[in-house]
């Protein structure tokens, strides 16, 4: 092959040539690899994992008291069952104490998947000896307790032994994502012993089922529904357990993509312009292969071989870093998701990704290969300037496939929804960037500046085409920055600011009704303040108006409301929280049962004030009728109750208090010590423990934004290369001439400065516009955030475009003067 | 030789360019005077040094040792803006290469040494001059629309637009066919003469050579020769003669 044989000696000389667009496409292949297959691995292990994450192949639960031993054995008939027990609780060792995640589990759980254990099996671990029962644990518990493994800790009334670490558990994604403590797994006999489960103690119990396999399962689930007690229970599949997750899940490789395709984007335009110059760079060598008798055919072939070889080599690289990169995320990820990294799950991504870029990099090649093509054999003679410059169609064509590969990436959105309106987006940005340039750049055409340095600039801002490029290259850059930097502030600013103003110190659950004033005595006595009690009840919705709950429901949205129990509390005086209609009852009502409910049952069931409602209590059957709606309050930690009713016949109903308290540090720490010997049963959670570990996430969370920003900074100074590197070969000639004219060099670096200054204002603001209004739609559509760009935001993109084309400016002004003897003489002669 | 009318004087002027191998020598020892009005042509092989000596008298390049004084300023000792000031309002420059920016239209092109200097009308004069020169149908023109002939018009009309004491041109219809080498040729000599410039013209062509008021001829960084010397027989000078005379001192230096 002729083009092979005239590529070869291009190839082991000229590579260097070709740096940036190498970089450029290893650099956008390894991100759009890396958020591919991260995106590939956290959602097939949802798609694959459902049950593990779910614990079976249902899962019911209800509070406060198990099923009935007739309708569990009922279960047994058709499914294997693993009966699981959650509850909140204390585990103390000498003077200290910490709140738990305590799980009690049978001999067949886990039903699916495995529970990661440093030490003996589950089974093993579980079991009594010397008198303590065995339990695994978080290792975060031994930490705070200042324990080793095999030590004992007390639990209510029990003994039990750090058998084992925890170090992860198949279901653990599927049991919510807000925990007080670290996670103790013990056995049902350690949780009898302990004596925890006293009556209205805010206990759930789960039953897992594995159906068995001679039941179908149509008939499974009609069997299962007829089983449900009158006072109902919660029944999920094992889509509804990922569900909650999958939003994260979605809302992150949202977000990622979105990174990908703005990378993509930015790399294949470095990549082009890259080309370009290398084209450029190339046209007279390209002349004289004309010269010899090369016809424009083998000319394109040769350059078409040494492009392929060269991206060939930088799309290897890059999806080798980013599947490196991605397996690595994938890691740390494995504690919370049993993921796979298996090759058919990680392979299809990196095909995509690899497949993507090819088709963006054959969109950049052909209008460099048609513009090398196109290079007269005459150019080979003529002095000055030979800028080749590809046909209408070869632009057309690339173009086209340009877009192509960065519509390929938007499809690759998780929801299509998202994806099309982040294309409108880009394509929006885009056209926005490209007009507001052009039109800066006839705005400013007409200026006739008579100072040598602003007629630079002027002249710099009226080559309209190259000033569009350039504008655009660095703006989409500033664009996807901008967008990122403002969605980022606003994450902080959502979780941040709005998380520990409403939050107090220290919450206590299960406080008996008796241990209320005893704890108030307390608070008072260590120098802690504010403290509140609310009864803190489960309750099921049956009936309103005289209509089955489940039937009674208008807004399917929310339906949640009539699955399983729901909060209750009771009041004998109206609460703060804002009230959307009707009124409270006066203080030390005594008449019969009124019920004051939260917006979101009103609108369920389209009632309010007037309206009747009945639910159940521990098995006990209250009819209502509704006096007002409340607002909910959102992120709010304190207790918040769906259903508040009026003080009879509630207040009779065995049931636990909620207690909260503020203070300062030292007041809220010796209240917890005191806590210990008072009211062992109560459980104290530390709420700023919880927000410094939600500051720590936060802080995570930023750390990986940032990074992704400078991901996308580094892709965007690589297309603010390749614009100086297109603009540098020219630049010097006409330095030169400035020079020979009688320019000082000091004039002529500011020409070149106060040029690409200009140029990069325009992309500053039209890529920041296009970056805020980008992040809004981010943080408002996709992420369901407030929008707060905070102040980094809009300096961002000013402080970037300025920097860039500084940057840019300067690099190639000091290349474009001639410097040292001789330089000038041989330029001259070119 | 040295006197008021005196513009360009170079005294044992040396030029050396650092390489890899050290110091290569470009000019040894120059001695040159050139007067208010005059025309010099510089003739010499491929190499000899007569670009430098443009680069030298241009302030483009300071002597590494003896005297370049261009109207009055001794250019070794000045410093970098002097010598661009100089530039800017003395010299006009022609290379073979045109030089043109390509952005620039030929209007803005002429017009850059007086947008420079911070003339208040820079365009007037530009425009005169590219009428002078015979492209008026062509200001607004870029140097990619033009042909080699009319850039190198452009490029004179732009050496000229500044008023300046002293033309240098390197080659400037090296790139042309006769015919059009002769037009422009033939401008550029009106122009000196309208102005009163000095000019010195680097060429290969003895017909343009002959119609300088003198000939000096380079090889191997020296001044081999000089040729109708404030002579008014400038036809004199034998095209033949030239090359041979060159080619026999070489053949003589080397046996």
């Amino acid at each position: 092959m002729l083009a092979f044989r005239l590529a070869r000696p291009e190839l082991s000389a000229n590579l260097a040539g070709l740096a940036l667009f190498v970089v450029s496409i290893a650099v956008g292949t390894a991100l759009l690899t890396a958020v591919w297959v991260t995106g590939s691995v956290l959602l097939g292990a949802f798609e694959r994992n459902g049950r593990a994450i779910l614990g079976g192949d249902v899962e019911i639960s209800v509070r406060g008291e198990p099923l009935v031993a007739e309708t569990v054995a009922a279960l047994e008939d058709l499914a294997t069952v693993s009966r699981v027990v959650d509850l909140r609780s204390t585990v103390r060792a000498g003077d200290r104490s910490a709140p738990v995640e305590l799980r009690a589990v049978d001999g067949a759980y886990p039903l699916y998947g495995e529970v990661g254990i440093e030490g003996p099996p589950l089974d093993d671990a579980l079991g009594e000896r010397d008198g303590a029962f065995g339990a695994v644990v978080a290792p975060a518990l031994l930490a705070r307790l200042g324990l080793e493994p095999g030590a004992t800790a007390r639990l209510g009334a029990t003994e039990i032994a750090m058998a084992g670490l925890l170090r992860a558990e198949p279901d653990r994604l599927g049991s919510g994502a807000f925990m007080v403590g670290p996670r103790v797994l013990i056995s049902g006999d350690a949780l009898a012993a302990a004596e925890l489960l006293a009556p209205g103690a805010l206990a759930e119990f789960r039953y897992r089922l594995r159906r068995g396999e001679g039941v179908a399962p149509e008939a499974f689930r009609e069997r299962l529904a007829a089983l449900e007690p009158p006072r109902g229970w919660e029944l999920r599949a094992p889509d509804d357990a990922a569900e909650r997750i999958r939003r994260v899940v979605t809302r992150t490789t949202t977000f990622l993509g979105i990174t990908g395709v703005v990378a993509l984007a930015i790399a294949l335009s470095a990549a082009w312009i890259a080309a370009g110059v290398w084209v450029r760079k190339r046209a007279r060598t390209i002349a004289l292969y004309r010269l010899s008798g090369a016809e424009p055919g083998i000319v394109a072939a040769q350059h078409a071989v040494i492009l392929a070889i060269a991206a060939g080599a930088a799309v290897a690289a890059g999806a080798l870093a980013g599947t490196g990169l991605a397996l690595a995320l994938a890691a740390p990820v494995g504690a919370f998701l049993p993921v796979s990294t298996a090759p058919g799950i990680v392979l299809p991504p990196v095909a995509t990704a690899v497949a993507t870029v090819l088709v963006g990099i054959a969109g950049a090649a052909i209008p460099t290969l048609a513009a090398a093509a196109d290079i007269p054999p005459g150019a080979a003679m003529r002095t000055g300037e030979t800028a080749p410059r590809a046909r209408p169609w070869a632009m057309v064509a690339g173009g086209a496939l340009f877009a192509g590969a960065v519509v390929a990436a938007v499809l690759r959105l998780p929801s299509l929804d998202l994806a099309a309106r982040a294309a409108v987006w880009l394509v929006g940005a885009t056209v926005v960037l490209a007009l507001a340039s052009a039109a800066t750049s006839r705005a400013v055409a007409a200026l006739r500046p008579r100072n040598f340095v602003l007629s630079a600039a002027v002249r710099g801002l009226t080559e309209r085409r190259a000033t569009t490029a350039k504008a655009l290259a660095i703006g989409i850059g500033i664009a996807g920055i901008t967008a990122v930097a403002s969605v980022r502030a606003s994450l902080d600013d959502a979780l941040q600011a709005e998380l520990p103003q409403r939050l107090p110190a220290l919450v206590m659950i299960d406080v008996q009704p008796d241990q209320r004033d005893r704890i108030a005595a307390l608070t008072a006595e260590v120098g802690a303040t504010d403290f509140r009690a609310v009864p803190n009840l489960r309750a099921n919705i049956v009936e309103v108006n005289g209509r089955p709950a489940r039937e009674a429901v208008v807004d399917p949205s929310e339906r949640w409301v009539v699955e399983g129990d729901r909060s209750l509390s009771w009041t004998g005086e109206a609460t703060d929280q804002p009230l959307e209609a009707g009124d409270w009852w006066p203080a030390g009502y005594d008449g019969p049962p009124l019920l004051s409910i939260e917006e979101d049952v009103a609108e369920a069931f389209a009632v309010g004030p007037g309206d009747r409602m009945a639910y159940t209590v521990l098995g006990r059957r209250i009819e209502a009728e509704i006096v007002n709606v409340r607002v909910e309050e959102h992120r709010s930690f304190g207790p918040d109750f769906l259903l508040i009713g009026s003080p009879a016949p509630l207040a009779q109903a065995p049931h636990t208090w909620v207690a909260t308290v503020e203070g300062p540090d030292a007041a809220i720490d010796a209240l917890v010590g005191r806590l210990g010997e008072a009211t062992p049963n109560v459980t104290a959670i530390d709420v700023r423990m919880l927000v410094a570990q939600v500051r720590t996430a936060i802080e995570g969370a930023g750390l990986a934004t940032l990074a992704v920003a400078a991901v996308l900074l580094g892709v965007g100074a690589l297309v603010v290369a390749a614009v100086v590197a297109a603009d540098t070969d020219a630049r010097s000639r006409e330095s030169l001439v400035f020079s020979l004219v009688g320019a000082s060099r000091r004039e002529i670096v500011a020409a070149r400065l106060a040029e690409t200054a200009a140029i990069g204002l325009v992309a500053a603001i039209v890529g920041g516009a296009a970056g805020l209004i980008g992040g809004w739609w981010l943080a408002d559509e996709a992420l369901h955030i407030d929008w707060q760009p905070g102040i980094m935001a809009p300096i961002l993109p000013l402080v970037l475009g300025i920097l860039a084309a500084l940057v840019a400016g300067a690099t190639a002004g000091r290349g474009a003067v001639p410097r040292g003897r001789g330089e000038l003489a041989r330029r001259l002669s070119t | 030789m040295a006197g008021a009318g005196t513009i360009v004087r170079l005294e044992d002027a040396h030029l050396s360019y650092p390489s890899p191998e050290g110091e290569v020598p470009v000019l040894r020892g120059i001695e040159l005077s050139v007067a208010r009005g005059e025309s010099v042509a510089v003739t010499g092989p491929s190499g000899s040094g007569k670009s430098s000596l443009i680069a030298l008298v241009g302030g483009l390049e300071r002597p590494t040792r003896g005297r370049v004084t261009v109207l009055d300023t001794e250019l070794g000792a000045a410093p970098e803006h002097v010598r661009t000031r100089l530039r800017r309002r003395a010299i006009g420059v022609v290379f073979q290469a045109y030089h043109l920016v390509p952005a620039m239209t030929a209007l803005e092109n002429v017009a850059l040494p007086l947008v420079l200097a911070g003339e208040a009308d820079p365009t007037a004069r530009a425009r005169d001059l590219l009428e002078a020169v015979g492209l008026g149908h062509r200001m607004t023109h870029r140097p990619g629309a033009l042909s080699g002939g009319e850039q190198q018009r452009v490029a004179i009309a732009r050496a000229f637009v500044a008023d300046p004491d002293l033309i240098l041109a390197d080659e400037p219809t090296g790139n042309l066919d006769q015919r059009t080498g002769g037009a422009i040729a033939e401008r550029m000599f009106a122009l000196a003469g309208e102005t009163g410039a000095a000019l010195v013209l680097v060429t290969h062509d003895p017909g343009l050579a002959r119609r300088c008021d003198r000939t000096i001829r380079i090889d191997e960084g020296r001044i081999l020769a000089e040729d109708g010397v404030e002579d008014d027989d400038r036809s004199a000078a034998p095209a033949a003669g030239e090359g041979a005379s060159t080619h026999a001192r070489l053949q003589a230096r080397a046996s």
